[in-house]
């Protein structure tokens, strides 16, 4: 072998090893010898329709390239959130009114929609950093913290993963743990579960604020098959405990025959809720286990990625997830992607519509619409082209849609003239910037 | 014909094998160091995705760590 192609396979070793040990994907051996930085950068409109949750997210990561292929990576991430989102109560016919969270004032909603709750304004702000060092060889090591920040909700975590190659690096065997503690600062406090909406100025279901552990293990195994073919295997352990519900989701308490929420009686005479509204109780602890597998094929210069992820929990939930992508180039500096993803859930067994004047309180309960039935397709397309100068740019556009149905022996009486589980249609656009310095 | 069958028995026999046998040899890297052959493309934009669905679905993880991070779910 000549001197040059010495070079040339060491050079595509060292970058196809960088690659498959996730240490970038931007060939992170070439830009280490042309920049000590490089920085992706997104910003991305997330917008849901009927005056539903809007995102204006900007987004930076940054990774400095070190000698023997240390890597540090920094993350930046600012979620701006306004719009609306659904309570959990069920329509009705008539208005209804209800305490805001923060048990200062009320606010009514329009008869025959599903009701919102219209005062979700929020700031979020997420930092990670994570550092990635080879060791003894085969072995690659990635520590990492994460932190964010929102008016009512703080999310501190670290993370280890811990990789090993084999066979001629064409296999590669991973072990990461992640342990976060998250904590809620309800605005006016922690509601007590399954526990009545209460009228203006009443907090005296209201506890101090509360937070949840949550543990993870990932085992996963990448393996090159061919020259065209590379493949990924996970499974996922993941643990949740500690006070799992969302503060502000409600349920409604309806009319065994009518299924009309029900009026307090007799009316209090202050200002509060125009029915009775119980907060939502999840129970304090939830496992999942997932198992995911992807593949990415190469082909004349197309690139096809498939993935799938199968994933079951003790909340009785279990989800298939399909996505696929299709890579065409357009020319040596551009290339057009579409995107296919199918979602589906079932519900969990907790869930409920609404709850039942009369009946036994159920221990938990949930109105909240993720933890529903439903299907999911996101359709999308990608349009990547290089500047001359050697940036990445690309746009994306994509739409997000949801289609669920309540559980058809939930439905109690003029409810089957309602439409209970709130859709939903959204749209993605996003543009990147990737640049070196 | 046969050269089909032989293939296929090949490719099984690989198969069978285990990820031992499985694989190319390092000057055969070419396809794979390319940046769109990498396992995640985008970094950035699967955090945004994974965010996004964390949000509005029951599931998240599955690629990476999929616990917490977010009020929204």
């Amino acid at each position: 072998m000549k001197k040059s192609d010495n070079c040339c396979v060491s050079a595509a070793l060292a970058t196809a090893t960088c690659a498959l040990l996730g240490t970038g994907p931007h060939g992170a051996v070439q830009a280490q010898e042309e920049h000590a930085w490089e920085f992706d950068s997104a910003l991305l409109y997330y917008g849901e329709d009927k005056g539903r949750v809007q995102d204006i997210s900007l987004n930076v990561l940054a990774r400095r390239n070190f000698l023997d292929d240390k890597v540090l990576s920094l993350g930046l991430a600012v979620d701006t959130l306004t719009g609306s989102t659904p309570l959990g109560a069920t329509p009705l016919d008539g208005p209804q009114t209800v305490t805001s969270p923060s048990g200062k004032k009320t606010y009514s909603m329009p008869p025959n929609e599903i009701p919102l709750d219209p005062s979700f304004l929020d700031t979020r702000v997420a930092f990670t950093a994570s550092w990635e060092q080879p060791f003894a060889r085969l072995n690659t090591l990635n520590a990492g913290i994460s932190f964010s920040d929102e008016y009512d909700y703080t999310h501190a975590g670290v993370n280890l993963t811990l990789s090993r190659d084999f066979n001629k690096r064409n296999t590669t065997a991973s072990l990461g743990l992640s342990a976060a503690r998250d904590d809620w600062s309800p605005v006016g406090g922690t509601p007590d579960p399954l526990s009545p909406m209460l009228d203006v100025g009443d907090l005296s279901n209201r506890g101090p604020d509360d937070s949840k552990d949550i543990f993870d293990v990932v085992l996963g195994v990448t393996q090159v098959f061919s020259r065209n073919l590379v493949g990924q295997l996970n499974y996922s352990y993941s643990n949740s405990s500690g006070y799992l519900n969302d503060p502000y989701k409600i349920l409604s308490v309806v009319d065994p025959v009518t299924g009309d929420p029900i009026p307090p009686t007799p009316p209090s005479g202050i200002e509060g809720p125009s029915h009775i509204y119980l907060f939502e109780g999840r129970p304090d602890d939830r496992t999942k286990h997932s198992l995911y597998g992807k593949l990415k094929y190469y082909l004349s210069g197309k690139v096809l990625d498939v993935s799938y992820r199968y994933m079951t929990d003790d909340w009785e939930i279990d989800s298939h997830t399909l996505d696929a992508r299709l890579r065409f180039p357009l020319s040596d500096r551009s290339y057009l992607e579409p995107h296919l993803r199918y979602y589906t859930q079932t519900h969990a067994d907790f869930y409920r519509v609404s709850l039942v004047n009369g009946e036994p309180l159920p221990q938990y309960a949930s109105a909240d619409y993720r933890l529903g039935e439903f299907d999911a397709i996101t359709a999308g397309i990608k349009y990547g082209w290089q500047s001359r100068s050697g940036h990445d740019l690309s746009v994306r556009l994509e739409y997000y849609m949801q289609d669920g149905d309540a559980p058809a022996e939930q439905i109690v009486g003029r409810q089957a003239d309602q439409d209970l589980y709130p859709d939903l249609d959204a749209i993605i656009f996003q543009f990147s910037y990737s640049f070196g310095l | 014909m046969n050269k089909k069958i032989f293939a296929t028995l090949a490719l099984a026999a690989v198969g069978a094998s285990g990820c031992g046998g499985m694989g190319v040899e390092p000057w055969e890297r070419d396809v794979l160091a390319k940046e769109e052959m990498q396992l995640v493309t985008d970094p950035l934009e699967a955090g945004i995705d994974d965010h996004i669905y964390f949000s509005k679905e029951a599931s998240s993880g599955g690629r990476g760590f999929g616990g917490g991070g977010c009020g929204c779910n």
